[in-house]
């Protein structure tokens, strides 16, 4: 005898399908559960927690310290003779607090897919009425702020022991172009986790993309030391643009290395590699259904 | 008579032991070539950066504060030592905690460890798969270096730095013993060696002298088995000495080794047995 779903006690919901108000909104709601759910997972484990949040700040004392051991002080000729400051404290600060949302595209956004299969709620997931990409944004969405609560750790620290002399009214463009930046980025970290879905050893690519942006990206150095390839490579990730950008908002007299608009360069990257990340996550995901990968690793 | 036929037994079956846990882990490694060819390379793109500051701040190759508070004022083989020595860190310790979880993780751990066999020669077994694989990687990034940077490196002070070397590793045994321990006890020691990492990379000189942080920090640097690897490889590399100029540091060295091995000894015994009456081991 059936029964009606009435009887059972269930309700039946409408799932909002194609591009409207309603499903807009629906998918953000994904995003922020999605979200919220890696905050609960983080605060299970407080001590993983703490170590992350220190982490931005055991990684730049390194540079500070062996940039203020090589030149005896806090002023390099050098650096000021390639772009007009010779404040290294200052230089690295600004270049360092950018590498952590490097990680947040490469790790945090590479990961989330691969983790939730690591969990065994990979296929419970993608089963669900919503976009799989609301999962790896939430992931990203998490990351972003979690990085923004290492960067206040790493500024007050700095501005303590070394002292720190940036142009407050640089502030707002400067968070402008950091916001192109990471639009750019998060199009970078869904090619990623598109990786993610068919590499059994998804952390190499990860780990191995992360080094070479590193070095393409003039964190605790000028563009200008670089080959020229690598130069005109830097010119093909965000982070390279947006440095020298946020820097001359930043940074009292200092001189860009790369003439050009950051704030069209940076638009241009971010439709660039969001269109690239959404079709290539789209091939992925049919590929990896197709041939049921999708428990695989 | 007896007696000696039943040692030489014993012996023999110890080191099969440790062999076949070597031979496995190898085993383990060759299965993903990608993850082999990452650790002899992809390291050297972790201490670029530094070189490429160097230039940058300093217009050339050498540093005249350096030097003053180094006795040299090369900057590239100074970082260079310190990342290749660093990089027994990385493999070695969370190597060691996270072959224990992998044998949780595959459902062998309880096998293994009931095995009818002192569970100290599996641990000598898998130390020593570590310590093969982590030499064979810090060769390769070495080798890559001399011939990316034009590093000057005399053979002859090959000997001594590898001596050094054994040393060390030595003392990462002792620690990898204690976050095995851990492991085994508390499920993740994934964490606690990474934090042991940071301490590492923040309070030995592997990218600047010790001599450059504040007096409580140097105290502290002195504490950890690389410190004192890293001024004795870097003395004998660099500025030419031999070990009588070293002894002092080296004698330190083997104090911090002796400790940290039979500490781990210790608590390793101790939680396994602790652990077996839980009946915990496999959880994971």
């Amino acid at each position: 005898m059936d029964k009606s779903n009435k009887e059972y006690g269930l309700r039946e919901v409408k799932c909002p399908t194609g591009f409207n108000w309603s499903n807009l909104k629906a998918e953000l709601k994904a995003v922020w559960e999605s979200n919220l759910k890696d905050w609960k997972i983080e605060f299970a484990y407080p001590v993983s927690f703490i170590r992350q949040l220190i982490s931005p700040l055991v990684f730049l004392l390194p540079f500070l310290i062996y940039g203020l051991v090589l030149i005896g002080g806090r002023y390099s000729e050098n650096l000021a003779q390639l772009v007009g400051t010779g404040d290294v404290v200052a230089f690295i600060f600004t270049g360092y607090i950018m590498m952590g949302f490097i990680g947040t595209a490469v790790w945090a956004m590479g990961f989330s897919i691969r983790r939730e299969r690591w969990f065994g709620t990979l296929e419970a997931i993608y089963v669900t009425p919503s976009s799989r990409l609301g999962q790896v944004l939430g992931m990203a969405l998490h990351s972003t702020v979690h990085q923004i609560l290492g960067i206040i750790i790493q500024f007050i620290v700095v501005y303590l022991t070394f002292g720190l002399a940036l142009k407050i009214e640089g502030i707002l463009p400067a968070l402008g172009i950091f916001a192109l930046m990471m639009i750019a980025l998060y199009g970078f970290g869904i090619v990623i986790s598109a990786l993610g879905l068919i590499l059994k050893e998804g952390w190499v690519v990860s780990d191995s993309l992360y080094s070479i942006m590193m070095i393409l990206s003039p964190v605790a150095y000028p563009l200008i030391v670089l080959p020229t390839v690598a130069q005109q490579a830097s010119a093909l990730f965000p982070t390279a643009p947006a440095l020298i950008g946020m820097r001359s908002f930043l940074i009292e007299n200092y001189r860009p290395e790369v003439v050009g608009n950051v704030f069209l360069h940076l638009l241009t990257l971010g439709a660039a590699w969001i269109l690239f990340g959404i079709v290539v996550f789209r091939l992925t995901d049919v590929y990896v259904r197709k041939r049921g990968m999708l428990k695989k690793f | 008579m007896l007696k000696s036929a039943y040692q030489q037994s014993t012996l023999r079956s110890n080191f099969f032991v440790v062999w076949n846990e070597l031979i496995k882990n190898l085993k383990f490694l060759l299965a993903y070539p990608t993850i082999i060819v990452f650790w002899a390379i992809f390291p050297i793109f972790w201490f670029i950066p530094f070189i490429l500051q160097g230039q940058a701040f300093v217009g050339g190759l050498q540093s005249a504060n350096f030097a003053q508070i180094t006795g040299t004022g090369e900057y590239v083989p100074f970082i260079v030592i310190g990342a290749v020595l660093n990089s027994y860190v990385n493999t070695l310790l969370y190597g060691m905690g996270e072959n224990i979880r992998r044998e949780a993780y595959q459902g062998t751990l309880d096998y293994v460890l009931a095995a009818p066999c002192n569970k100290v020669y599996i641990l000598i077994g898998k130390a020593l798969s570590e310590s093969l694989s982590s030499t064979i990687f810090a060769a390769s990034q070495l080798t890559i270096s001399v011939l990316l940077f034009g590093m000057n490196i005399t053979l002859g002070v090959m000997l001594p730095v590898f001596f050094i070397v054994i040393l060390f590793i030595l003392g990462l045994y002792g620690m990898s013993l204690i976050l095995a321990a851990v492991s085994l006890m508390y499920k993740q020691s994934y964490d606690i060696a990474e934090s042991i990492g940071y301490v590492f990379y923040i309070f030995a000189p592997v990218r600047y002298p010790i001599e450059s942080l504040p007096t409580w920090a140097q105290i502290f640097g002195k504490l950890i088995p690389l410190t004192y690897a890293l001024i004795i490889v870097r003395s004998f590399m660099l500025l030419g000495t031999n070990l009588s100029t070293v002894y002092l540091e080296v004698l330190a060295l083997l104090i911090i080794d002796i400790v940290l091995l039979l500490a781990g000894f210790y608590l390793f015994s101790w939680i396994e047995e602790k652990t077996k009456k839980s009946g915990t081991i496999s959880h994971h």
